[in-house]
């Protein structure tokens, strides 16, 4: 681009290219120059990294090609920004230059034609001016000439004739000496006589020309006798005596006498046969005094009568001085006129050459091309050429090329009638030209000039500015870089988490052997006690390790995105109690107290992922008790409404100003549920575990949730643990749609706050709080522990029950007394020094209440275990059992003894620490209950013990230590108990139903003396019947499928079998095909005999069917069938489909459900699609199971199986 | 030993199965489903299911030492033994039969006869766990004890 356009401007300068491309040169010189740097930067760094290892090598290999044509860009677009200048530059200077030198050429040519034109015109004038002045003169000649010849007419006699001649020649002497300009007059009579004037203008004399007159008639010849004119006379008559007289040139005055001249030095003189029509005739001649042409015009003089010529007079004027005027003219610029006549021979020109040819016969005209004059002879030349003899009238060659000069050429045409001339202007260009093209060429030296310095600026300007853009770019390639660099490193680390999923996986393989072996080893019973306690301790340590890498699948699993989170319905807070129940016990041996504060306005049904809720508490809770050595952890909760204001109510003074930075963006969450899901009864559940452990510093807060992050490295010593939990617990909340925290607290410890988003379902009817407040209740609560006190007599209080508090046992013992033994009651009064005054208040309020029931809460850790001493306290509480009811609550270690002595004495309600809510409410149930039965029935037997020693079994589900193996199996068998209770969903009401079942048949029997061992056997049975007719527990109804006919095609025999067995404990009928044909197969046999035998069947239906009311159902064979959908021969889908042909038609419908492995839900949708009514996926769930085929089957068939 | 310690160690070794992910709640149905009626029905099952498997494990391995291995057959056999380990609960075999699936659907041989022996490995783990297992219950039920069904407790 830049050599094109240069190369345009450069064409008019032959010297220039080779210039340009030096310069061109060194301008791309430059720019590999501004490159090479670059390449330079760009390779330095890669050699530095060719130390570190291959892989990085690879990468910045990659990535340093990334920069180099990123650079490359970079000097691509330099480039184009240079071009573009170099055109716009370029396309500027050429722009100026022509407009400069073509206007200023224009002008200067319009100039010079009329420079040209003005030269041509003057000669022609004057050549015109001559013609007239000749013209005029010759007419004056004639007119005196024929006036005289009139006075003189017809003379008859010599004398006469003499005298005529004598008057003409004074005459025309006058007319001869007043024109200077003119050469000769001749008069040449008829006679043949001729008088002539002649100058010789070269030496400067004047001549008068006569011839004798001897020979000449004086009569002449008639006026007829034209043809007597005979030119011989003059020239050719020899008889003829021609004299010369020189004359004075003023005077006119003979000098001398006349000499005898020979005819040949005769001027021209103009006879008849130049006027042959009697016309003025010109032309030019040429005359051996002269050395230029002569003009010569002739006139014939008529006589009187008109009629006839009687002399004629010629008058030849020298061009002489048009040539002198053209000389002068051009002089100045040059060039040259010349004047041709039409024939093209030279008139007149502007040179001195020569314009007449010497021959032989004396000198004759000269053509213009044959001109000694070079230019003249070119310029006839090159016009001859270019227009060949037809020369147009008016010519006007600018750029006419005469040897290697350029000239103008213009030509005029002067159209006379006798004499046509010719004028033409030679004129060298460069006298007009010269300068200009001189300066169109300075100008464009300086054009270029400047535009190479404009463009050279530019560019430094470009790579200037361009520089700043290039760093910039640099800047961004290296943060591509890095943003690129950080991705890779977010792979590795998904890699290494996957790597982590994989080898955990991997080592749980061997650890499972371990375990097993282990488990062998320990079940082998020819071990020394020593080595069954080092193998137990090895056990304890590879579960331990066991759940570590459990915990690091767990993580990587959320990390990879792979978890997904159940949702099912579950009790919120029977999960938490029982989690609390778990943690309590380690707590205890910690002497920390585990306090479980669960608001009332918690919902008791969500919906969820109930282990992974557990899970983070529990995470979090072991994480508190590692670290709280003293004092308290404390599970709170509470519920978010989306009411704001309530929930502002509802929290506590210190929990509202922590919670402000996340309460902001709960507000946005909360927005957005109310936008999004406002069917999806969505809440908002926070929790706090407040411990007062060592704390965590301010600073560590947000770190402690990084996987492999403990606040102070040290713990890792101290307390063991890899600094996981924390990670998978801020895992699962971000999951879960919630946030977690640290935040400030006063005081010692940790308070770690979330909140979860979980939806409930919107049929249960929530929060259903009893009514305590109308039975008069009065709490007396002894407990050791000061914070699970608090809460528990703030909850009491809230819901209208009159709670006394008492710290230890000297304080029970004085509230006891206050309370209860009425008659000394002002006694101690006095006595009481040490009761505060809120605390008496309070007695005496408590004192108002009309037939109060006392509960009293001891907790056995009042009692002095240590010594002997509990069992005078004992004996000493025992007073007041009448008066009040005692409940126990006791650490899962306390002994047998003390158990079976409370029970002794008839303290049968015991519960296990710590005191909840649930735990709370069962007690003061089963107080409100006894209470109203006391009332009916008078005095309670010691049946009660029993029963109530089975309440505290059922509520108390503790002893959670999973790798424990010094449990007796007492506790075993305990735990076990609890479990069916705790783990299914709905379990509120059927937990209260249970409780009221077993009391009402406690109640019944009369084994008073039952003794706990029997409770236990009789319980343990009773579970093991829940266990193994597990759909006993929801469904009530152990054949809930009682009397439906069931197709099962299904080609594993395993899962026949499981599937049939499944079914038939249900009461179900079964038929079991291997494949999708045979149920086909079967379905239309059976169909087809169905049909068939319609009536037959109908008349036999009372003792065939077990099932009377399903032969209502028109002939269908079966009433369900469960079809796998991956089978041999025939797959569910051809199976379903060949069914649903066949049924089109009969108005059968018979329910097909998909047994399928694929969990996918388009899956799902296949089978819909083929004709399927349900879906169910393996493994086979029961209760899904039976709730689906009971919803298909229609509903006459569920109440006919109830009934049955 | 006594019938209590061997229930015990029953107990143990039943949850260990559980923790170790080797068995789900499926093989808690199972057990559930064992009663009076049918006293051996999970050793019947599981005995069928390694029968069955063996079976299976057999023809895979036959289909894929085949020269061209035809991954339509391959395939079915997978999902055969997948859903029967379901069924009993042996969630390792199962997992490691979802792999393969994924592997058989891919036809990559390689990775199709690791896995292949990575099911072998995780089926004969089960077997020999659950054969430890009934060897320990016919223990129990030999000096007279009773077989309580597992409750996970998490």
């Amino acid at each position: 681009m830049q050599r094109d356009s240069f190369s345009v401007s450069i064409e008019n300068l032959p010297d220039s290219p080779m210039g340009s491309n030096k310069k061109m040169n060194k301008v791309f010189d430059k720019m590999t120059q501004w490159v090479t740097p670059w390449r330079s930067n760009s390779e330095s760094p890669r050699e530095r990294m060719i130390l570190r290892g291959d892989v990085e090598q690879d990468e910045f290999q990659y990535a340093s090609s990334h920069c180099l044509s990123s650079y490359y860009s970079v000097f691509v677009v330099r480039l184009a920004i240079m071009v573009m200048l170099a055109i716009l530059i370029g396309l500027l200077t050429i722009l100026t230059w022509h407009f400069t030198r073509i206007y200023t050429k224009q002008s200067l040519q319009t100039l010079a034609y009329g420079l040209r034109y003005e030269l041509l015109q003057r000669p022609i004038l004057r050549m015109w001016s001559v013609l007239n002045t000749t013209s005029e003169l010759t007419t004056a000649q004639v007119k005196l000439s024929e006036y005289v010849i009139r006075k003189y007419d017809k003379p008859t006699t010599q004398e006469e004739l003499v005298e005529m001649y004598q008057a003409m020649k004074d005459v025309t002497w006058t007319l001869f000496a007043s024109a200077k300009a003119l050469n000769a007059i001749t008069i040449n009579y008829r006679n043949g006589f001729v008088q002539a004037f002649h100058r010789d203008t070269t030496t400067s004399s004047t001549f008068y020309i006569f011839s004798d007159l001897k020979n000449y008639s004086i009569s002449g010849t008639g006026p007829k006798d034209v043809n007597g004119w005979n030119n011989q006379t003059i020239h050719g008559n020899m008889s003829a005596i021609w004299y010369q007289q020189q004359l004075d040139p003023v005077t006119g005055a003979m000098l001398g006498k006349p000499r005898r001249i020979p005819p040949d030095d005769l001027i021209s003189i103009a006879g008849i046969s130049q006027v042959p029509d009697g016309e003025a005739s010109w032309h030019v001649t040429v005359s051996k005094y002269m050395d230029s042409p002569l003009l010569s015009a002739a006139l014939p003089v008529f006589d009187a009568s008109n009629k006839s010529i009687v002399a004629v007079v010629g008058v030849t004027t020298a061009l002489y001085s048009v040539g002198q005027l053209m000389r002068d003219l051009v002089e100045v610029h040059g060039g040259h006129i010349y004047l041709t006549s039409q024939e093209g021979y030279l008139l007149a020109t502007s040179t001195n050459g020569p314009l007449l040819r010497n021959t032989s016969k004396g000198p004759k005209l000269m053509k213009a091309t044959d001109s000694e004059e070079w230019a003249i002879k070119t310029g006839a030349q090159w016009l001859q050429k270019t227009y060949g003899n037809n020369l147009p009238h008016v010519v006007h060659a600018e750029n006419a090329r005469l040897g290697d000069q350029q000239y103008y050429i213009d030509s005029f045409y002067l159209n006379l009638k006798r004499l046509p001339i010719i004028g033409v202007v030679i004129i060298p260009r460069k006298f007009i030209m010269g300068k200009v093209d001189e300066r169109a060429f300075k100008t464009l030296v300086i054009l270029i000039s400047a535009s190479v310095c404009i463009f050279f600026i530019g560019c430094v300007c470009i790579l200037i500015l361009t520089n700043g853009v290039s760093k910039e770019m640099k800047l961004r390639a290296e943060l591509i870089r890095q943003l690129d660099a950080r991705r890779r490193a977010e792979a590795s680390s998904n890699y290494k988490s996957q790597f982590l999923a994989n080898m955990s996986h991997e080592l749980r393989t061997p650890m499972a052997a371990v375990i097993g072996l282990l488990d062998i080893l320990i079940s082998d019973d020819c071990l020394s006690n020593e080595q069954y306690a080092t193998v137990t301790q090895i056990r304890k340590c590879s579960t331990a390790l066991l759940r570590l890498l459990n915990n690091i699948l767990d993580l990587s699993k959320v990390e990879s995105g792979k978890l997904v989170l159940e949702e099912a319905e579950f009790d919120l807070g029977r999960e938490l109690e029982g989690l609390v129940d778990m943690f309590s016990v380690q707590c205890i041996n910690h002497n920390v107290e585990t306090v479980l504060d669960l608001s009332d306005d918690m919902p008791a049904l969500v919906r969820g992922d109930s282990a992974r809720l557990v899970q983070i508490f529990a995470n979090l809770i072991s994480n508190s008790i590692k670290f709280t050595t003293t004092g308290h952890i404390i599970l709170r909760g509470w519920c978010e409404n989306m009411n704001p204001l309530h929930d502002e109510m509802s929290l506590n003074v210190d929990r509202k100003k922590p919670l402000a930075p996340m309460k902001t963006k709960l507000v946005q969450h909360r927005n957005h549920f109310q936008k999004s899901c406002k069917n999806a009864n969505k809440m908002v559940l926070w929790f706090e575990v407040d411990d007062t452990g060592c704390g965590i510093d301010p600073s560590k807060w947000d770190s402690v949730f990084e996987s492999f992050e403990q606040a102070d490295p040290s713990t890792t010593r101290t307390h063991g643990g890899t600094g996981l939990g924390l990670c998978i617990v801020r895992n699962l909340v971000n999951k879960m749609g919630g946030e977690i925290k640290v935040v400030q607290k006063n005081g010692l410890g940790t308070l770690m706050r979330l909140y979860l988003i979980l939806s409930i379902p919107d049929t249960v009817e929530q929060n259903l709080q009893p009514d305590f407040s109308k039975y008069g209740l009065v709490v007396l609560l002894s407990m050791y522990g000061s914070t699970a006190r608090r809460i528990t007599s703030k909850w009491l209080r809230k819901h209208g029950i009159a709670t006394v508090e008492a710290s230890d046992w000297n304080e029970l013992t004085q509230i006891i007394r206050d309370l209860l033994e009425t008659g000394s009651r002002d006694n101690s009064f006095d006595s009481q020094h040490n009761i505060a005054d809120s605390l008496r208040a309070e007695l005496s309020t408590i004192q108002e209440i009309e037939n109060p029931v006392f509960v009293i809460m001891v907790d056995i850790g009042v009692l002095d275990l240590t010594t002997d001493i509990w069992k005078e306290q004992l004996n000493y509480l025992d007073r007041f059992s009448g008066k009040a009811k005692f409940a126990w609550l006791l650490k899962h270690d306390t002994s047998n003894t003390v158990k079976t002595e409370l029970r002794r004495k008839g303290h049968v309600m015991m519960v296990n620490k710590p005191l909840y809510k649930a735990k709370m409410i069962q007690i003061l149930e089963a107080v409100i209950k006894n209470r109203k039965r006391g009332l009916c029935n008078g005095i309670r037997n010691r049946g009660n013990g029993s029963d109530e020693s089975h309440d505290c079994l059922e509520i108390d589900p503790t002893h959670y230590d999973t790798c424990s193996s010094d449990d007796s199996s007492e506790t075993s068998g305990e735990k076990e108990g609890d479990k069916p209770v705790k783990s299914s969903t709905l379990l509120s009401p059927v937990l209260k139903n249970y409780l009221i079942d077993t009391t009402n048949r406690n109640d019944d029997s009369t084994s008073a003396s039952m003794t706990r061992k029997n409770t236990e056997e009789e319980d343990w049975k009773d579970r093991n019947n829940r266990l193994y007719s597990g759909i006993a527990l929801d469904g009530k109804n152990p054949k809930s499928l009682e009397g439906i006919r069931i197709l099962l095609a299904e080609d594993t025999p395993v899962l026949q079998r499981v599937a049939t067995i499944m079914l038939e404990k249900m009461g179900a009928t079964v038929t079991a095909v291997g494949d999708g044909q045979q149920a086909v197969d079967l379905l239309n046999f059976r169909s087809i005999n169905a049909q068939d035998s319609t009536q037959e069947q109908k008349s036999s239906e009372e003792e065939t069917n077990v099932n009377p009311q399903s032969s209502s159902r028109y002939s269908s064979p079966y009433d369900l069938i469960l079809m796998d959908c991956q089978m041999p021969k025939m797959d569910g889908y051809e199976a379903t489909k060949a069914i649903r042909r066949a049924e089109i038609g009969t108005g059968l419908h018979v329910p097909i459900v998909a047994l399928t492995a694929h969990a996918m839900s388009s899956d799902e949708a296949k089978c819909l699609e083929v004709g399927m009514d349900a879906y169910l996926t393996k493994p086979i769930d029961r209760k899904l199971m039976v709730s689906t085929i009971l919803s298909l089957t229609k509903p006459s068939t569920l109440v006919t199986s109830y009934s049955a | 030993m006594g019938l209590v310690k061997m229930q015990k160690s029953l107990q143990d070794y039943t949850k260990s199965l559980f923790l170790e992910g080797i068995l789900d709640s499926q093989f808690l149905q199972l057990q559930q489903l064992q009663d009076e009626s049918n006293p051996d029905f999970v050793s019947q099952v599981v005995t069928l299911f390694f029968q069955d498997s063996d079976r299976i494990l057999n023809d895979l391995s036959l289909s894929l030492d085949q020269q061209v291995v035809d991954f339509k057959k391959v395939d079915p056999h997978v999902h055969q033994l997948k859903g029967s380990s379901s069924s009993i609960g042996a969630q390792r075999v199962k997992n490691a039969c979802v792999v393969f699936r994924n592997f058989c659907e891919q036809q990559n041989i390689e990775a199709c006869h690791r896995w292949l022996q990575q099911v072998k490995q995780e089926y004969y783990l089960v077997k020999n766990r659950l054969e430890t297992l009934f060897k320990l219950e016919q223990q129990i039920v030999a000096s007279g004890g009773m077989i309580v069904a597992f409750e996970p407790g998490f």
